[in-house]
């Protein structure tokens, strides 16, 4: 059955070259002329087809701005398709920017319950996940604490336990496999792969190659806002390490 | 529409949890904390009062009560405004992570407002009924609806000012001014008669804002409910903003974030 289903999407962003206008400026030109050459057309996603099916782990590679994360938030719902067609078959976890969207002046455990809520969790169902989250994140008695005072690796520890609280569906990862000090990781690695194993389909961006060769089973690799290859995990990957071989001239 | 609301009520968890927050936050230190955040309306009423009970020989204790009230509901007016302007921005790493219907940062501040609000209109109480009696106390039930109207125009507004301010940058700099002008279009230092008598009663009909003044004070002031002229005026005053955020929001919320 296929969970995740698009068709021919694209997304253009339009971008003001010098931040946000004036209401009096815009006023004032609207009745000259359009203010036009302060917008820039950048166009994110062209082209994308993609179905994810039932029980299938998906990798995304490529270069820094290839268009990778818009394509996570544009799966996740917070990005909308400018053309074509987005389905989505079940409920969407997703795991990015994790480490911001604190209530700065709340303590440890506020936020657990705070970020939980927004999960769809219940005070009540809440009461039993807060322990085993608090936990995780080792962070003891810090949690008593307002967050403000957490260091940016402390932060990180507990949006990865509340984030991963869950029971995921569909699971939307990016870049998260390092979270944390190096006995973490080792957590937090194991949790994500019994995460992966639970999910009904996985979408993971990584810049480590070994993560997704171990994690999933199939690969897409994008180039400028486009998917250039899509297969099994290791070819796409030997093909996107090896940019001299023979599938250059796809890529280009 | 009913959709939509379903959806603000499903994360009620969370957008409640918030506006508790911020209220701790406002309120800590308990008894002094809420006393100091009602001080501004109760400071300003003490000045203008020594002014105008001097120069103009205003009756202090009809115009103590009848200032505070009327500041205190400005007060509502000002915070949804301003804080409205900035409610998307201070929840942009929200908005970036989740798909959560929009409309749920500008209740927060709305809610938040609101139980200062009622707050400091119980302040009000106190004084009016040290200073007239227990009069009143039948046609309180009359401060319901107006509350009721009030919230909607003030979530209204706020969804409409923080949609503005994320696409222009002067948004809270024209909001300033605006409010200022408004403070003294509206009848909050001056009683609404004053203008009635010199036959501009249509300017008041105008004006919203007055209407919501009136819904608040007569019950309050003098023990009566108010007409339905007001009632339907304050209606209409909520549901125009309500109906330009509904359209606002169904024309650009889903591509809200690619401007924050």
């Amino acid at each position: 059955m296929t969970l995740i289903d698009l068709e021919n999407v694209g997304l253009v962003f339009h971008v003001r070259r010098h931040g946000r206008v004036a209401l009096k400026e815009y006023l004032l030109a609207g009745l000259f002329r359009r203010p036009r050459e302060n917008i820039m057309e950048v166009r994110a996603l062209e082209g994308i087809n993609l179905q994810v099916g039932e029980g299938e782990r998906l990798g995304i590679v490529g270069s820094n701005g290839a268009g990778k994360s818009t394509l996570l938030k544009l799966l996740a719902g917070i990005y909308p398709p400018t053309t074509g067609r987005r389905e989505v078959r079940g409920r969407i976890s997703s795991l990015f920017e994790i480490s911001l969207g604190f209530e700065s002046d709340a303590t440890g455990w506020e936020n657990i319950a705070f970020r939980g809520y927004l999960q769809g969790e219940t005070p009540r169902s809440i009461r039993e996940k807060i322990k085993p989250i608090a936990e995780f994140s080792e962070l003891g008695k810090f949690l008593d604490m307002p967050v403000r005072y957490y260091s940016a690796g402390m932060m990180i520890r507990l949006a990865f336990s509340i984030a991963t609280a869950v029971e995921p569906e569909i699971l939307i990862v990016d870049e998260i496999l390092a979270a944390g000090d190096a006995a973490f990781q080792v957590k937090a690695r194991q949790r994500m792969t019994s995460l992966i194993a639970r999910a009904r389909a996985v979408i993971v961006v990584s810049h480590d190659m070994k993560a997704i060769s171990q994690l999933c089973d199939r690969a897409i690799w994008m180039d400028r806002g486009r998917i250039c290859r899509d297969g099994p995990a290791d070819e796409v990957i030997e093909a996107y390490t090896n940019p001299s071989g023979p599938t250059k001239r796809q890529a280009a | 529409m009913q959709g939509y609301l379903s959806r603000v009520w499903t994360l009620r968890y969370f957008w409640w949890a918030l506006v508790r927050n911020d209220l701790r936050k406002r309120y800590r230190g308990s008894a002094i904390g809420m006393g100091w955040s009602l001080l501004q309306p109760i400071a300003m009423t003490v000045v203008l009062c020594t002014v105008f009970c001097q120069i103009f020989h205003a009756d202090l204790k009809t115009y103590a009560p009848f200032l505070l009230s009327g500041l205190t509901v400005w007060g509502f007016i000002t915070a949804v405004m301003t804080q409205g302007c900035q409610c998307f921005f201070s929840s942009e790493a929200y908005i970036r992570q989740h798909p959560a219907p929009l409309a749920i940062y500008p209740l927060r501040v709305t809610l938040g407002a609101s139980i200062h609000l009622v707050l400091g209109l119980l302040v009000v109480l106190s004084l009016a009924w040290c200073l007239h009696g227990l009069d009143n106390l039948r046609v309180l039930i009359g401060l319901l609806p107006a509350l009721m109207l009030l919230l909607i125009f003030g979530w209204s507004l706020a969804i409409c000012m923080g949609v503005v301010n994320v696409l222009f940058q002067d948004t809270t700099h024209l909001t300033e001014i605006l409010l200022q002008i408004l403070f003294y279009l509206t009848p909050i230092l001056y009683p609404a008669d004053l203008l009635r008598q010199r036959h501009l009663a249509w300017f008041l009909g105008m004006n919203p804002l007055a209407a919501f003044l009136e819904l608040v004070r007569l019950p309050i002031l003098e023990a009566r409910l108010p007409p339905w002229q007001a009632f339907a005026l304050a209606g209409a005053g909520a549901l125009l903003p309500a109906a330009v955020a509904a359209l606002l929001l169904s024309r650009i919320e889903r591509r809200l974030v690619f401007y924050l």
